[in-house]
């Protein structure tokens, strides 16, 4: 019999299952594990500013061959993403359907889920941070640890130390683009005076190969990270699974989805259907790990015990852009070895109402065509293009995350049907929100500061920082629907949650590191337990 | 008339949008992807007053900068400002054009006039445009 039914191939699914593959267990994987074998190997291997000068062929890989790259209409959740990265989303809205009104919704049914085109963004909690999550550094710092030196994290020891705990495994920093080493050059000279107000800006850390590493990188400056996995140097958690593939004891089944868990005295059944074909099957094994994600964790969880028309909170941090003129560039030729993601960290400490951080990430507008931002100016085409060539350079576009907590009007039910459908009520209060703008105002006092003048704040909505999360806390308290200290879902004898499910509140900082963390935690308490 | 998805009609758009955006034609290439992205894209025929915008464009290919001007304050989801953008898309994947559109640095004056230039023309254009879109998605008898 299998010891250990994963459900999920994505960020938490790999690492929950790499601890327990290593310990020796049998390990069955169940993933739906839609991928792109039509763009992937279109992108040659070249820097994305001289394949644009010479690639006949790109047009297939930039606007896709049913120009499913060419927005039309308003920015949508997924406008960001490129045509070979588009099949992340595919099939999950027919087979998941969300009501979500003022909500966006996305889900994947990949072959390493959302974390298939992940920012790469690795933000470990802080041991505050964890307290309020019944755990602490003690519990997660070893796992960090494990999951770093596995997954690849290219950082620097700079002043974001304090909110970002280390791994021993980093290696060195990404090169940063001209755009932000004028930001930060800036900071610099600034520093004193910045910090004692509570502001600290660093080098991001990125869960990149600077150096060889398990067959990857180093990181070759591109500048193709939303079009292609070059040299693999950015992780994915497929390369994850591809190396557990290679054990005796791990087994993957793709075309897969699962409906429902059933328990009884010593075994857990998983009911699945079958992509193809529609057939359904019944695996059984010692313990079941739900890696889902968030919203299809919340489905299966929800169905498998009965909880239609129950709610249970949700989380997401709230996200907004704000492009800026960073006047430091005006005139100054950038270089084309880049990388395309978040190039800087910044974090704001307030004090107001309670001690709480903001985050930002700094990115420039150089990895994706000209055409998308053409749409967003309210000008003639022609005048936004001659604009936006010679702006581009000096573009620095912040991304902001605040952190979200749990309150009345956060939460989601299923509902009974064919299929069953999920209902999303995220409505923050009206302080909650003033808050935020207010947080905001701050943030981009000190970048004005910095010399980036903003132009705009862009809310593009609810759920767009994917960040779901709090639907099965952690919880001291011995509640239904909460998990205890060990992510084991409360009511159930070995059902353990190893997604975004189990954190009861968000700090505002990138939550996939941290689900890799304490899915590699499950794992290896349930190596020791079954052992 | 020629009903907005009609193929000449679309070969026609092709030429003006590119005339428009980097002031030279589309080779014939880029012509069939316009034209095969159009009708994956839009697939049916435009409403009555978009597809008389259109053939007025067609017709007098000096309108569109009025005309997408004033499109992008008032339509921005028009068919006539996103056919201008899938034109946009296309050119920028192709490597002759790729220079058109990749970023430039150039010097802070030289910026300064580029802006101020490139508001005043976007103004100037979308006050004529405005005028000109009644006469525009007026139907031809």
């Amino acid at each position: 019999m299998t010891d250990v039914i994963v459900v999920g191939s994505g960020p938490g699914g790999v690492n929950a299952a790499a601890p327990l593959v290593a310990a020796g267990c049998r390990v069955l994987m169940l993933d739906y594990g839609n991928r792109d074998t039509r763009y992937a190997d279109l992108v040659p291997r070249r820097p994305f500013a001289e394949l644009r000068r010479t690639d006949p062929n790109q047009h297939r890989y930039f606007l896709g061959d049913a120009f499913e790259g060419v927005p039309v209409g308003p920015v949508r959740v997924g406008a960001q993403l490129t045509p070979p990265r588009m099949h992340i989303l595919a099939d999950a809205a027919a087979r998941m359907p969300v009501d979500a009104p003022g909500f966006a919704v996305s889900m994947s049914l990949a072959r390493g889920g959302l974390g298939a085109g992940w920012s790469a963004g690795v933000f470990p909690f802080s041991d505050d941070e964890l307290r309020d999550t019944s755990l602490g550094l003690a519990d997660l710092q070893r796992h960090y640890d494990a999951v770093a030196e596995r997954i690849g994290v290219a950082g620097a020891h700079d002043d974001l130390e304090p909110f970002l705990p280390p791994s021993p495994s980093m290696m060195p920093p990404l090169e940063i683009d001209s755009n932000a080493e004028v930001v930060l050059e800036r900071y610099r000279r600034r520093r004193a005076a910045l910090n004692a107000r509570g502001f600290f800006l660093g080098r991001p850390r990125v869960a990149a190969c600077t150096r060889p590493c398990r067959g990857r990188g180093p990181y070759p400056y591109f500048d193709l990270d939303y079009w292609a996995d070059v040299d693999r140097s950015i992780y994915r958690p497929q390369w994850t699974l591809e190396e557990l593939e290679r054990s005796p004891n791990f087994t993957y089944l793709d075309r897969r989805f699962v409906l429902r868990f059933a328990e009884s005295a010593d075994r857990i059944s998983v009911h699945v259907v079958r992509a193809d074909g529609g057939g359904e099957e019944r695996h059984v094994g010692r313990a079941f790990v739900l890696a889902a994600g968030t919203l299809a964790t919340a489905r299966i969880v929800l169905r498998s015990l009965g909880c239609y028309d129950t709610p249970a909170p949700i989380l997401c941090n709230a996200y907004t852009y704000v492009p800026t003129v960073n006047t430091g560039m005006l005139g100054r030729v950038p270089r084309d070895r880049r990388y395309s993601l978040g190039q800087l960290t910044a974090i704001v400490r307030l004090e107001r109402p309670h001690e709480h951080l903001l985050q930002a990430q700094l990115f420039s507008y150089r990895s994706l065509l000209t055409f998308k931002l053409m749409k967003e100016v309210p000008l003639a085409a022609r005048q936004s293009l001659r604009m936006l060539r010679v702006l581009l350079p000096c573009f620095a576009i912040l991304g902001i995350h605040h952190e979200d907590r749990p309150a009345e009007n956060k939460h989601c039910v299923l509902r009974r049907g064919e299929p069953d459908r999920l209902e999303i009520t995220y409505r923050p209060s009206p302080d909650e929100e003033r808050r935020q703008r207010r947080d905001e105002r701050v943030l981009l006092r000190f970048f004005r500061r910095l010399g980036c003048l903003p132009l705009k704040a862009i809310r593009p909505g609810h759920g767009s920082s994917l960040h779901y999360a709090g639907t099965f806390p952690i919880s001291p308290d011995d509640r239904p629907l909460t998990c205890d200290r060990d992510s084991r879902l409360r009511g159930t004898r070995a059902v353990y949650l190893a997604d975004g499910s189990i954190f009861p509140w968000l700090p505002p900082k990138g939550l996939t590191f941290n689900i890799m963390a304490n899915a590699d935690r499950v794992g290896t308490l349930l190596a020791e337990k079954l052992r | 008339m020629p009903t907005s998805l009609d193929a000449a009609a679309l070969e026609v758009e092709a030429q003006v949008f590119a005339r428009y955006l980097v002031g030279r034609p589309a080779p014939p290439d880029l012509v069939e992807r316009y034209r095969t992205a159009a009708q994956v894209v839009w697939g049916q025929a435009d409403e009555p007053g978009d597809a008389a915008l259109l053939e007025f464009v067609r017709r007098h290919p000096w309108s569109v900068g009025p005309l997408d001007a004033a499109t992008a304050l008032l339509a921005p989801g028009g068919p006539l400002r996103g056919r201008i953008l899938l034109m946009a898309a296309i050119l920028e994947a192709t490597p002759a054009f790729a220079d058109d559109f990749l970023p430039r640095a150039v010097s802070i004056p030289t910026l300064s006039l580029r802006i101020a230039t490139a508001g005043i023309v976007a103004v100037c254009q979308a006050l004529a445009g405005i005028l000109l879109q009644p006469i525009a998605r007026r139907r031809r008898s």
